[in-house]
This record gives structure tokens, sequence and C-alpha cells, in this order.
């Protein structure tokens, strides 16, 4: 055998491997195969799954379907039977929740998941549950962000931006968490843009290329591995609710319950988390909280990237402010005039620029079993948010207009005494 | 500039393959470009020693010189005309040679936790190989001291951070010559197909056990608090983990060797077909399990026997193997459970011993046939894999861990 045979005989299988891989996963064709079984769309809606978070092609699905996107972060874990998604399903909504958001995901988190779904929210509705939590004085946690991270939806947000100043902010604060390092040349477009040039041809090019990788890889695999531990634990909580909808009674089976599971402690915190996390803790937290302040945060500049992306996508949003249960809240020391700032602060932020769809539930921390724990909503408190998810969702509500002002992506507002 | 853990990701492969084309096509031709292959062995080493890891660098260099002198000296000392060949300078020698991987191993358990700064990965499998050149060269089989050649042997960089362990002799052979054209050839199939099984086992089937399956096993079992089958199933998966992740790191170094004319040995031979405990050592981490038995295990019994400490040859025999696991154990860590886990396959290894013995005295009664064989591999595979839970230090998360809430 010659050398040249020789060598094909052992290099030629790498090479053929190589192509066709390329041509796999820069085929253009892919995008077809984008049917999304409804069972599928079902599961990822309430698998509060890292992957679904990252991904695109099942929220695309679901969200053409009569799935309604929730923004927010670790309360949608927390499932009982007035759990929004448990209510949908039992008195059959025209909606259904698409839960978006676990620990730690925050408003730059939740921007860039928008921006795999835009197409979808354009003229559409969406919840958003504002955590107060998250405008700590240093806002998103590098390595929270960098869990969520999806490269997906980066270049997806890449090949739309315009160089706006939401583009430019986004791609400033992307610059500060180790995920916009993590690809050189992307890093290199995003600086441009920050800078507010326009990326190179080549970045460009490269960008368009990552994407159709990307996609693809959406496309192919995505519909796979989705957990569906959580549409059992909402079957389970189904069977608890009464056939037909009435608030009052309702209400009662809400505190019936909260009662049962709050047993433990005199915080009215459920008793698996009281036992799991906090009992063994209790004394060491005692004013814990002293001088925590959510007033002056640079998660109020990543708010304003939901908020700018929402206006552009003219998306009608309903707001959710929850409370903080109050004993917990008074035991670890947290400040109530803190709070009372807090919310006058994001509800300017709101309203100033025509977001005035808000459930505020913030004076509501002393509602017995309104709280599930210290800081997620349960029985009670699902039920009265309900109570604007419900008619915003289902009933005609008239068309946003809204004014961005740019003066809310400063320092001078994130730093903002109000 | 980024920096690199050998073989962790796709780009590390990329510079591996565009760096030894051209060696490759050297030796095709018949030439070993050696300064080449030298440049980049650095190159390589500081991607995997620079950068962020710089400190490592600077412990691997000056453990480098160290060895380099120390051995050099020995060999100046053994191979001069009509040497004493004291018993007690090979043994200081040996001491001397060994005594930076004893401060690197102890530290971290005298200092909770704390790494050595004279530690850098892959300063055991260095170790290996100064200490067998020390051993061969009072044997008087290594005759000759070249610093360059040595200094290659050492810096290898295919196998610097884990092996295979390969033997001075055999090594200096390979990079001496050139393989011939067809025999090259052979080596390129088989280096390449080394790799590709490499990318199977550690990125396909490693991942799946360790990366996939493992949390979640890990975690109920360590919400369980106490026992749960949960850790039987973790038993399983981390010996699959385990094996796989080596295997497949291993695979790499030998497959890149081969590439570059280099016969590294082979380290692993389908371990989990063995038939009992010596048969596993024979396919497990077969380089370095050699290494123990040629330098630990053979001169132990050797000294036994010339001394005549024991009567019979089977109680030399068993407290060679028990002596021998046990000092495994202590290279791998100082921890209750690796010195557990080598005192384990000690005990195993003499009541294997034992049971062949009676065997063979008894073998009209005891049948042996392709039944009793799958059992002795089931019953060989599920002991192994016992040993590595306790290997793995679950336990002690499990029983001594910080409580989890």
């Amino acid at each position: 055998m010659s050398l040249k045979k020789r060598l094909f005989m052992i290099f030629g299988p790498i090479l053929t491997a190589a192509v066709l891989m390329l041509v796999v996963f820069l085929s253009p064709l892919w995008s077809r195969l984008s049917y999304v079984s409804p069972k599928v769309q079902r599961n990822a809606a309430s698998s509060l799954s890292p992957l679904v978070l990252k991904g695109q092609l099942i929220k695309q699905r679901a969200l053409e379907n009569n799935y309604v996107p929730f923004f927010g972060s670790s309360e949608w874990s927390r499932f009982d039977p007035f759990h929004p998604a448990v209510l949908a399903a039992k008195y059959h909504r025209s909606y259904r929740p698409f839960l978006l958001g676990a620990r730690g995901s925050q408003s730059l988190t939740n921007f860039f998941v928008m921006q795999s779904v835009s197409p979808q929210l354009k003229n559409k509705k969406a919840v958003v549950f504002v955590s107060p939590q998250w405008f700590t004085p240093m806002g998103e946690d590098p390595n929270a962000f960098t869990f969520y991270y999806s490269p997906l939806q980066t270049t997806t947000w890449l090949k739309q931006e315009t160089g706006s100043k939401m583009d430019r902010y986004a791609a400033y604060r992307l610059l500060q968490m180790p995920s916009g390092d993590s690809d050189k040349i992307i890093a290199a477009a995003l600086a441009r843009i920050a800078a507010g040039l326009k990326p190179t041809k080549f970045q460009r090019n490269y960008i368009n290329v990552r994407n159709r990788i990307l996609a693809n890889e959406d496309q192919i695999y995505s519909r796979y591995r989705i957990p569906l531990n959580n549409v059992k634990t909402i079957g389970k909580n189904m069977k608890k609710l009464p056939r037909h909808y009435h608030y009052r009674q309702l209400d009662e089976l809400a505190s019936q319950i909260g009662k049962q599971q709050t047993s433990s402690n005199d915080f009215e915190i459920n008793n698996r988390f009281w036992n799991r996390r906090l009992k063994r803790h209790v004394k060491d937290l005692k004013n814990f909280q002293v001088g925590q302040s959510y007033v002056k945060s640079p998660e109020y500049g990543d708010f304003e990237l939901l908020l700018n992306q929402f206006a552009d996508d003219h998306t009608n949003v309903l707001f959710i402010i929850p409370p903080v249960n109050q004993k917990w809240q008074e035991y670890t020391g947290l400040s109530a005039a803190m709070l009372k700032q807090f919310d006058q602060k994001i509800k300017y932020q709101l309203r100033s620029q025509g977001f005035n769809h808000i459930d505020d539930l913030s004076k509501d921390g002393n509602v017995p079993y309104f709280m599930s724990d210290t800081i997620h909503p349960g029985w009670r408190g699902w039920l009265k948010m309900d109570q604007a998810i419900n008619p915003f969702l289902t009933k005609k509500v008239s068309r946003p207009h809204y004014q961005i002002d740019k003066r809310f992506y400063s320092k001078r507002w994130q730093q903002y005494d109000y | 500039m980024r920096w690199f853990i050998p073989y962790g990701n796709p780009t590390y492969f990329i510079w591996l393959a565009l760096a030894i084309i051209p060696l490759m096509i050297g030796l095709l031709y018949g030439r070993r470009f050696r300064g080449y292959q030298t440049i980049i062995s650095l190159f390589f080493l500081i991607l995997t020693f620079g950068g962020p890891n710089w400190k490592t660098g600077i412990a691997l260099i000056g453990y480098f010189i160290y060895q380099i002198i120390l051995v050099a000296g020995y060999s100046h000392y053994r191979q001069k005309k009509g040497s004493a060949n004291q018993g007690w300078i090979f043994v200081m020698t040996v001491i001397l040679a060994i005594v930076p991987l004893v401060i690197v191993k102890v530290t971290p358990a005298i200092e909770g936790g704390r790494q050595s700064i004279i530690g850098f990965l892959g300063i055991s499998y260095i170790t290996f190989k100064v200490v067998q050149t020390i051993m061969e060269t009072r044997d008087g089989i290594i005759k000759e001291f070249h610093p360059i050649l040595f200094g290659q042997f050492l810096l290898f960089f295919p196998t610097i951070s884990s092996g295979p362990i390969d033997r001075y002799r055999r090594f200096e052979t390979d990079y001496k010559k050139v393989p011939e054209r067809a025999e090259y050839l052979d080596l390129i199939q088989t280096g390449v197909r080394y790799v590709f099984q490499g990318f199977v086992y550690k990125f396909i089937v490693a991942y799946y056990f360790g990366t996939v399956l493992m949390p979640g096993i890990e975690r109920h079992a360590l919400m369980a608090h106490g026992f749960s089958w949960n850790i039987i199933a973790y038993m399983y998966v981390y010996s699959m983990d385990l094996f796989f992740d080596f295997a497949g790191y291993s695979l790499f170094a030998v497959g890149i060797s081969y590439l570059m004319g280099i016969k590294t040995p082979v380290n692993f031979n389908q371990p989990f077909k063995s038939k009992n405990i010596k048969d596993f050592w024979n396919r497990w981490h077969m380089t370095l399990s050699f290494w123990f038995r040629d330098y630990i295990f053979m001169r132990l019994v050797f000294f036994f026997m010339k001394h005549k400490v024991f009567k019979s040859r089977v109680t030399t025999a068993n407290v060679c193997y028990v002596i021998n696991m046990l000092i495994m154990g202590f290279w791998h860590g100082e921890t209750w459970f690796y010195i557990t886990y080598g005192l384990f396959h000690g005990c195993a290894l003499v009541i294997n011993d034992t049971w062949l013995r009676f065997k063979k005295k008894h073998q009209d009664v005891i049948p042996h046939n392709k039944l009793t064989e799958l059992f002795a591999i089931f019953l060989t595979f599920n002991v192994v894999c016992f040993s590595f839970l306790i290997f793995s230090g679950f336990l002690n998360t499990l029983f001594f861990g910080p409580n989890k809430f």
C-alpha cells in the first residue's frame, strides 16, 4: 500500500467526520424541524430547568400557543395548590404560565432570556415577579449569571442589536461578567458595542456562524432531558383544590393548609423549609439583616434593560412586587422603612415610563399564611396574586404606551436614595 | 493565551494536532526533529504550568533541577570504576528523591487541606521515574547518565500529568531511533485509534457517569443521612467514572506518544474482566502496579528472603502484599480512606492467594467452568467497586462531613 493510501485510510474517516459535523451543525435545514409536542411544552413550562431557560426552541413554540411567560427567580419553585401554574391548570384558564427563572436568575439573566423569545413577545402579555432581594448593593452575582448564561441568547441578541442605549448598556454589563469574556471574539464585539461602535465585519460573520451552530444544537437536542417532576407536583396539588373557583372558599382552604404546614415554628414558615434550612441556624440569624438595603443597586440598571425590551416589543406586562414575611423581617432586623423606600423607587421607575400594571403586595407581609417561607409567597399569597393575574391575562387590556427614559440606566439612578 | 489541563478540552487537542504534524512528517521521512520536539514540549508544559499556575511551574523547575543533580550525583558515584556501591548511599539517594513527594503528600494532612507550595500537577509520576532510574543505576542496568536524555524522559509532556509511567531504558531506545516507516504507520494507526477511543471514554462515557448521573445520586445519598441504596448506586457510578475518565486520559497519553514515535506502555487492559484481584492489578493502572511490583514488592520479598525474616515463603509474600498496597495507599494521600483502600487491597491479595492455593490443592472437588469464571468476574468486580467507594472519600463526606442544610 502506498504511503498516501495508508495515510488516507487512517485520517480519511476523521476528515469525513469533521466535514460531516460541519455540514450537520451549519445546515440551515434544521430550522424546519421546529415541531415541539404539546407534552414537551407542558413539561418544559414548569420544569424550571436551566436547560429550558438557556434554550430557545421550546419557549418559542410554547409562547406561540397559550403559554404566557412568567419571568422571575426562585419563587416559582414553591409549588402548592395555589401556585399560578396549578390554578391555571385546575380551572381551565385560557392561559398557562411558562415559568422562567430559578434561584439567582435576576434582571440581567431575564433580559437575555427575553432575547430568545423576542418575536413571541411582540404585542403579547407577560408577568414579571420582581424580587426586592435582587436589588442588593452588588447586584447580579457573577457566578449565578454564569450558571444561566446562554451563548445562544447572547448571539441572537448580537445579531439584532442596533447600537441603542439598551444594547450598549447590555454589552457593558455583560463585559462585567466572566461569561462575557469567555469567548474572545464576542468579548471584542461587546467592547465595540459598549463604546458605541458597530462590530467589525469579521465579528459579525463569526457571530452569525456561532449563532447558527448554537441554534442548530438547540433545534436538535433541546426537546430531550426535560425534567418532569414538577408536572407531577402540579397534578398532585390540583387534586387538593375544589372543583369550582370561589375566592372565599379557596382563601379559607389556603389558610387551613397554611396552618397545617407551618406548625413547627412561630414565623409561619413552612415546616419543610424550617426544618431543613433554618431550625439549626435560627439563633445566628437574629438581626443578621440589620443595615441591609435594596435601595442602591446596579440591579436598577439591569431592570431597565427588561423594561426597555418590553417597550420595544410592545409587551403588556403585569409586575408583581411581593412582601417579605413580616415576622421574619422583624426578627432578622430588616428595615421596614427601607423596604417601603424600595417599593416606591421601583414603582416610580415603572409608572413614570408607562408600566402601569403593578400588583403591589408589599404591605401584605403580615397577612397570615401569605408567605410560604421568609421571602417567597405561598398559599394565600399566591391566591391574592391570582386576583391580579387572572383578569390581566384573560380580559382585554388596553394597549400600553411606554416612554423609555434613558436616565434610568444611569449610576445616579442606581445609587439614588429615593 | 489560555491555560490548560492536559487533554482537558477540544482546544488543547487542536494545539496538539498542529504541533505534532511537523514531527510526524519528519518521522515518516526517517527523521526525528529532536530540537523541534523539545520546543513543543516546552510549549505544552507552559500551557499547563504557566499563567495562573506559574507557581507550580516554578515548583516544577526547582524539582526538576534537584532531581537531575541527585541522579547525576548518584550515577557519578555508581558508574565510577570500582564503585563501592554502598547500600546506605543508595538508600539515602532514594530517600532524597522521594522527600519532595512526601512533603507534598503530607502537607494537606497536617495543614488542614492546604496544598504544599513545592507541589505541581504530576509530581508523583515524575518521582516514580526518578526512583526507578536510581534503582536501575544501583543494579548496574543503567550504565550511562545522559542529563539531556534523562530530562526528556522526565518531562515527556504527553505523560507528564498522570502517566503512564514509562521506564528509562525503554524510553531511551525509542527516543534515540526513528521507527521504520511501516512500523511508524502502524503506530500512527493505533495512536489515532487510541485518541478517539479516549474521546469516547472521557468525553462521552465518563461525562455521562460523572457529570450527568453522579451529582444527583450524591445529593440523594447525602440527604438520606446514613445508609441508603443511593450509596450503592454511587459506588457503581463512581467506579465507572473513575475508570472511563482515567482510561480515557491514559489512551490520550499513549496515543499521542505513539504519534511521536514513542511506545509509552498502556495503562489499562479491560480491568473489569478480571477473574481475581491479582488479575485485576495486572489490568488496572498497569504501569503503576508494575512499578510497585518491580520496585517495592519484589525488592521487599528479596530483602526478607535474604535476611530470612520469615520462615515460610507464603508469609513473606503475604506480608509483602500488605506492605506494598499500604504504601500505594499512603502514596494516594494521607487520609484514612486512601490508607484503608490500600489495606483493603493488600488483604484482598492475601485472601486471593490463599484461595488459589486451596483451590489448587483440592482441584478434584472444586469445580472450574464457565459459570464459576463468570461468578469470579462478578465477585471481583464488586470487590473492586467497593474498594473504589472507600477510595472516593464519599464515605468520609457522608459520615464525617459538615452537616448540610
